[in-house]
Order: structure tokens, then C-alpha cells, then sequence
């Protein structure tokens, strides 16, 4: 084996790919469409914040006067604040109501107002407040007027009922959970929700480039075989040197999209992310990736792309063109579909036997492994033992592949058939 | 001077089917070696063998004098029939990864090639992507791929197939070049008049088995004593079905003729004023096309 011929044959695979549009496309259309998908509703909202003039009629008198009072800080304060925010304007209630109505209606078709409520005695024994506007469809904006008026009739029936309105506050606060992850290297406050969907990014990450990059192996096979290029290459570097460097150069432009995706996601992105999906408040300690979890993540990262690229290479080698070996890399694909059904479990606990057992399976340790250290690190014996079977494994898997591909690739005509695959690997 | 190949009783079979059967030759070093044939005659899987693509079932395969070493086919330089390029290549850095996996280093390859390119009117194109080309420059960018690491012997599988004459031109002169410098060049092709035109060896394949071979002179000499030329006019068709005739190929008015081994030239003359004006007859060599209809058909 030459390894001048592999670095050759490898440095051509990473610059073909590395130099085209289509890689940069590909690679930057994620962190813009997660960046987009997370800032632009924000972006949105706050634009779309409404400011209303309403003009509250109270028969009460008790409610109206209270709407300016400022309430005391809950943590969903700013947010309703980027909502909606509103300009009460108190009137008293006229004799001819009738009469009071059809004004308030008149001004607010002249927008004069945008809308008005009518707060009845009833209302404190739970009736619904009366709102008309123009447009009744802003549910956001009912939501925080509602939630407006609900703090104050809630206070005035607190006083009826001979209760101290703060002190029923204080008393009926709602309990938070502080999440604090256990680990090796200490303690530390953390975001749960935030460290599961970190975790469940990065499996999703990992899988889509596993399943990308292994097509791209087994179609740059199809090329080389169906070109005839593979006839002249083969006098000068031997079929496993090509296969060999092959996979090493794509497996290199995969880290360099899996690094940009991790990058920019973690610069541009992530804030938004974490955010979005678990709708945290902002003084949530993202996770952190410490060194040792990186040499992981990379270190299953080359052993997922080795296992599953060498199959899709055998498989570009035995047939003849994409539609044929599509139907027979479904089959790899199924493989790594199967821990995506496995995740959720997995995220609810990932020290369980079930967890434990799945990840030391080799063609599902590169992905369950990877969710499992991204959520809390297994014990150190646990991920030995499933790089040593995954390693074994794949060199068992790159003897059979090797043999199947050094056959296939320069074989022409008829679909190969399962027994003569089978001949391929013994004879070989 | 040893020879830069030869075969020995080579055999393939795919199956019950024998594609070679027993073909043994020999290329002459600073020959130009026409391994002929029609389609399907087992050119292609013979190449296949002499390149270690295939393994043959049977038979010997030397190069240089000696049985074939890993590195001898570093020394050849092999043009498949297929187009064997990456399309999405820029063609300088195609061309730069054919020329180091054989072993060079970069800094003597770009002038070469800058200097192929130059030579096959290329040089505007280095940077544009294989794809971008047509498909006669992807033919002379293949060849030069073929040619980088001046190898020592060049076999070139159809290599004139869809050029245009002027590019044929230029393939032919690159390969007398060739010559020139003492090296061997095989190419396996099944159009006649230009293996006739180029080859100095040739050897004819019908059915995996050798029909012909040998130095084209000597085989047209060996063949020719028989062939005749004739400007006629009258009935031409009856030429057939003179039991002297072997066949006759008509051509702009030129009859072609080949006459049984034993047959007479001056008594077929006789035979032929009987029912045609005939302005012109006299004994010629054989075309290679002759001799190749004729090989075929005695083979069969």
C-alpha cells in the first residue's frame, strides 16, 4: 500500500468538493435557514408590537383606575411588553347607553381609538369583559389585555373577600426548577431544556452529514466506474489505496461542513435556538463543549463516516448506475434512521440499560454515542468498549467492502446477483 | 531491440462465453501496432488483460522481456474507449492528478502540460471544468493525460472515434511522433484505412482468436500476389459469380478485386471482356480492408 497514491487521491476528492458552488450552497443554507427560522419570528413580533388606544367604560369604577398601576416583576414582563402595549383612556359610563356605544363604535370606524371595553358589575362574579374593535382577530393582543385585566379584577376580588391582595401574590407564587447537571468535572447550572436541544441539534447534524457524504461516496464510485476513469487510475494506485483515500477525503470535507455548521451555529444561531425551542429566560447557562467531548464527537464522527461510507462505496462498485444501487442503499440508510427513532428515549434518560445497550450496537454507537456524551458523559469504559466493537467491526466491514469493491468496480453489464457478491468476498 | 509486449496463449472466458482464445502477438519495440478486429472480436478484453483490469484465466503477459511487474504499468500509458475524465476537474488540475499518481511531482508537470495544452490548441481552456468541453477536446485532453508521464508504450483502445479530420490530423501526428522516439504505440481500432495508413505491425482478432499477424508489409506482400484493379463498365454485379473471383469491392468506379490463390490474372482478363468494357486491369497490393474481409471470412 502506498500512501503517497492515498494523500494523492484524498487531496482530489477534498479540493474537487471544497472548490464547488454546490458545497457552499449546501453548507451555508443551514446555519441561514436555522438563523432565519429563529430570528425572523422574533425580528417580526416586535415589529408587528401593536400600541392601541382603548377606552375602558367601567360601571364598576374599581377595575379602570387600577389599569395604570404598574404590576410587579413575574419574568414575563418584557415579554408581554414586546406584544402589546396599550393607552387606557377611562370614561365614565353615560346615561343613554345606548347612545355612549354607538359613539364609541362611530370613533373607532374614524380610528379615533382602536377599540373599546365595557367592564360590568358582573365581570367580578366572572363574567366576560365586553371588547370591539375592528379587527378581532389579534389574539396575541387579547391575550395580554386579557391577561391585564385578569391581574387587576383579581386583586379587586381578593380585597372584596377581605384578603390582602399582595399578600395572596406572594403566597400563591408559582415554584421554578434551577437545573444543575451532575458531571465528572463539577456541577453547574444549565439549562435542561437547552442541553437536550443541543443534543438533539448535534444528532441531527451528525446524521445529515453521515447520510449526505455517503451518498456522495457512493456516487463519485458510479462516476469512476461508469467513466472508465477508474480503468486508467488503476494502473498506478491500487484499488484500495482509491478506496482508502477516497473516503479519507470526503470524510475531511464532512468535518470541514459539520465544523462550519458547528461554528456558526454556535455564533450566529444558537442564541436564537436554544431560545426558540425551549423558550428559556435569558439568563440560561448554555452547555458547553469541553475538550474531551470534542476528541468524542470527532472521534465517532470518523468511525460513523468509515462505517457507513464503506458501505455506500461497496455498493457504488457492484452496480452500474444510481438507480440500481439506490434501492440497495436504502437499506444503509434504514440503518441510521433507526436511532432517530431511538433519540427521544435516549434524551429522556440517557444512562438507562436500554440507552446503554443501543449505543454499543456499532453501526448506531457513531450517532446514540455522540447523543449520549452531548447529554451527560457515560462512564469512561462504556465509550471504550464501544469504540473497540464499532473499530472491529468496521475493519470487518472494510475487508468485506474492500473485496467487493477491488471486483465490482471494474466489472460491466448485468446487475450483480447476491450469490455472485458472495463469491466476490471469498474468491476475492 | 526486445520487444515492448507479448502475449503468450492468452485466454478469457466470461461464463460459457470465450471472449480470448489463445491470442498470442508480439509488439515490436518503436512500432506502431494495430490489434484489429470487428466489433465484438475481443479487442477490448485483450487490452482489458494487457492492463491488468482483468486477470487472464490462462496464458502468459510480458512486458519489456519479462513477465509483467507491479511497476511496468506505470511505463504504459492506456486510453480507454470510454471518456475517462472527472467532469466537474478544471482540466490543468486533472491533468496535474493523472500526472502524480504516476509518480510526478508538480513542479515538472505544469510546464508539461502547459506546453500539451499549447500543442493541441488547448491552452485557453486550462482552467475550464472537463464538462464545459466538447467532446472532441475531452478526447485530446484524455490523450494527453495518456501521454504526461512519456511512457514507454502507449495503448490507445478507438482513439479516433468521433474526431473530426482535423483533429485526427493531429492525434496521428502526436502518435508518428511517438514512433520517432523508439516507442511502441497499440491501437486497437476496426477502422481499416487508417490502421493501413498508420500501423507498420498489425494483428487481426475474429472471435477471440488471432486470424493475421505480422509486419503489414510482409502480410500484403504474402496476400497480394492475387489482387487486381479494375476501371470497367457493364454488368459489375456479375463479378460476383465468377467462380475465380474471391470477392470484388466496388469503389468510385474502381473494382477492387481479389482472386482465388489459384487462379490467373490473364485468363480472368479473358473472362471479364466477354462482358464489360474494360479500360483498366492490372495486379495491385491488397487494401488492409481486403485482407481483413477475406481473413475474416476464411476464419468463419
Amino acid at each position: 500500500m502506498r500512501l503517497d497514491n492515498i494523500v494523492i487521491v484524498a487531496k482530489r476528492e477534498y479540493l474537487q468538493r471544497i472548490r464547488s458552488k454546490g458545497f457552499w450552497i449546501a453548507t451555508l443554507i443551514l446555519p441561514l435557514f436555522v438563523a432565519a427560522a429563529t430570528i425572523l419570528p422574533t425580528l417580526l413580533l416586535s415589529k408587528s408590537r401593536t400600541e392601541q388606544r382603548i377606552v375602558v367604560v367601567d360601571t364598576t369604577g374599581r377595575v379602570a383606575p387600577r389599569l395604570h398601576e404598574k404590576r410587579p416583576e413575574d419574568g414575563n414582563h418584557e415579554a408581554r411588553d414586546q406584544m402589546a402595549r396599550f393607552e387606557f383612556l377611562v370614561e365614565p359610563p353615560a346615561k343613554d347607553r345606548q347612545a355612549q356605544r354607538a359613539d364609541l363604535d362611530r370613533r373607532v370606524l374614524a380610528k379615533e381609538i382602536g377599540a373599546w371595553i365595557w367592564i360590568d358589575e358582573d365581570v367580578l362574579a366572572g363574567k366576560p369583559v365586553e371588547y370591539h374593535a375592528k379587527t378581532v382577530s389579534n389574539v396575541v393582543t387579547q391575550e395580554v389585555l386579557s391577561d391585564d385585566l385578569s391581574y387587576v379584577v383579581r386583586r379587586v376580588r381578593f380585597a372584596d373577600a377581605g384578603l390582602d391582595p399582595d399578600r395572596v401574590g406572594s403566597l400563591s407564587a408559582s415554584v421554578k426548577l434551577e437545573t444543575v447537571r451532575i458531571s465528572k468535572e463539577g456541577s453547574r447550572a444549565e439549562g435542561g431544556m437547552a442541553g437536550a436541544a443541543f443534543a438533539y441539534i448535534l444528532f441531527l447534524l451528525l446524521y445529515m452529514v453521515l447520510v449526505i457524504w455517503g451518498q456522495q461516496v457512493m456516487q463519485g464510485v458510479l462516476e469512476e466506474k461508469s467513466s472508465r476513469i477508474i480503468e486508467v487510475v488503476i494502473s498506478s494506485v491500487k484499488p484500495f489505496e482509491l478506496l482508502m483515500g477516497k473516503l479519507t477525503g470526503i470524510c475531511l470535507v464532512g468535518l470541514t461542513q459539520f465544523g462550519i455548521w458547528m461554528f456558526t451555529l454556535a455564533t450566529v444561531s444558537a442564541p436564537g435556538v436554544m431560545a426558540s425551542i425551549a423558550a428559556l429566560p435569558k439568563d440560561t447557562k448554555l452547555p458547553t463543549i469541553t475538550p474531551v467531548m470534542a476528541l468524542h464527537f470527532l472521534l465517532l464522527f470518523i468511525l460513523g463516516f468509515f462505517v457507513f461510507s464503506t458501505l455506500y462505496a461497496a455498493i457504488g462498485a457492484a452496480f452500474n448506475n444510481l438507480q440500481e444501487a439506490q434501492q440497495v442503499a436504502g437499506v444503509v440508510v434504514f440503518f441510521l434512521v433507526i436511532p432517530v427513532f431511538l433519540m427521544i428515549r435516549i434524551i429522556n434518560d440517557p444512562s438507562s440499560t436500554f440507552a446503554v445497550v443501543a449505543s454499543l450496537i456499532p453501526l448506531f454507537t457513531p450517532l446514540l454515542m455522540t447523543l449520549r456524551i452531548s447529554l451527560e458523559m457515560p462512564p469512561l469504559w462504556q465509550i471504550l468498549l464501544a469504540y473497540a466493537l464499532t473499530l472491529g467491526f468496521l475493519i470487518g466491514m472494510v475487508w468485506v467492502c474492500a473485496r467487493i469493491y477491488r471486483i465490482g468496480i471494474l466489472m460491466y453489464g448485468k446487475k450483480p446477483t447476491f450469490q455472485e457478491l458472495w463469491k466476490w468476498i471469498r474468491y476475492a | 531491440m526486445s520487444d515492448s509486449l507479448e502475449l503468450r496463449d492468452v485466454r478469457k472466458s466470461y461464463g460459457k462465453f470465450v471472449a480470448v482464445d489463445g491470442v498470442s502477438l508480439v509488439v515490436p519495440e518503436g512500432s506502431i501496432f494495430g490489434l484489429l478486429g470487428p466489433n465484438g472480436a475481443g479487442k477490448t478484453s485483450t487490452i482489458r488483460m494487457i492492463m491488468d483490469i482483468t486477470p487472464p484465466d490462462t496464458g502468459e503477459i510480458l512486458f519489456f522481456g519479462r513477465p509483467r511487474g507491479p511497476e511496468d504499468l506505470r511505463r504504459v500509458g492506456y486510453l480507454p474507449e470510454e471518456r475517462g475524465l472527472y467532469r466537474k476537474m478544471g482540466v490543468t488540475d486533472h491533468l496535474l492528478f493523472l500526472g502524480e499518481i504516476r509518480g510526478l511531482k508538480r513542479r515538472e508537470l505544469v510546464p508539461r502540460i502547459e506546453k500539451w495544452l499549447e500543442r493541441v490548441d488547448l491552452a485557453a481552456w486550462s482552467k475550464a471544468k472537463v464538462e464545459e468541453l466538447s467532446k472532441g477536446m475531452q478526447q485530446k485532453v484524455q490523450l494527453i493525460g495518456t501521454v504526461l508521464h512519456e511512457p514507454d508504450l502507449l495503448l490507445l483502445d478507438e482513439p479516433f472515434s468521433g474526431l473530426d479530420p482535423i483533429n485526427q490530423e493531429l492525434f496521428k501526428e502526436l502518435l508518428l511522433d511517438y514512433r520517432r522516439q523508439g516507442k511502441s504505440v497499440i491501437l486497437s481500432t476496426h477502422g481499416m484505412e487508417l490502421a493501413e495508413r498508420m500501423c507498420d505491425h498489425i494483428c487481426l482478432i475474429s472471435r477471440g482468436r488471432v486470424v493475421l499477424t505480422g509486419e503489414l508489409g510482409a502480410i500484403k506482400r504474402q496476400m497480394g500476389g492475387n489482387s487486381f484493379r479494375l476501371v470497367a463498365e457493364g454488368d459489375l454485379d456479375r463479378l460476383q459469380s465468377l467462380p475465380e473471383i474471391e470477392h470484388a469491392v466496388t469503389q468510385n468506379g474502381v473494382v477492387k478485386l481479389m482472386l482465388r490463390p489459384e487462379a490467373e490474372g490473364p485468363e480472368v482478363l479473358r473472362q471479364l471482356v466477354q462482358f464489360l468494357r474494360v479500360h483498366e486491369f492490372r495486379s495491385e497490393e491488397p487494401e488492409l480492408e481486403q485482407i481483413f474481409l477475406k481473413a475474416v471470412r476464411d476464419a468463419a
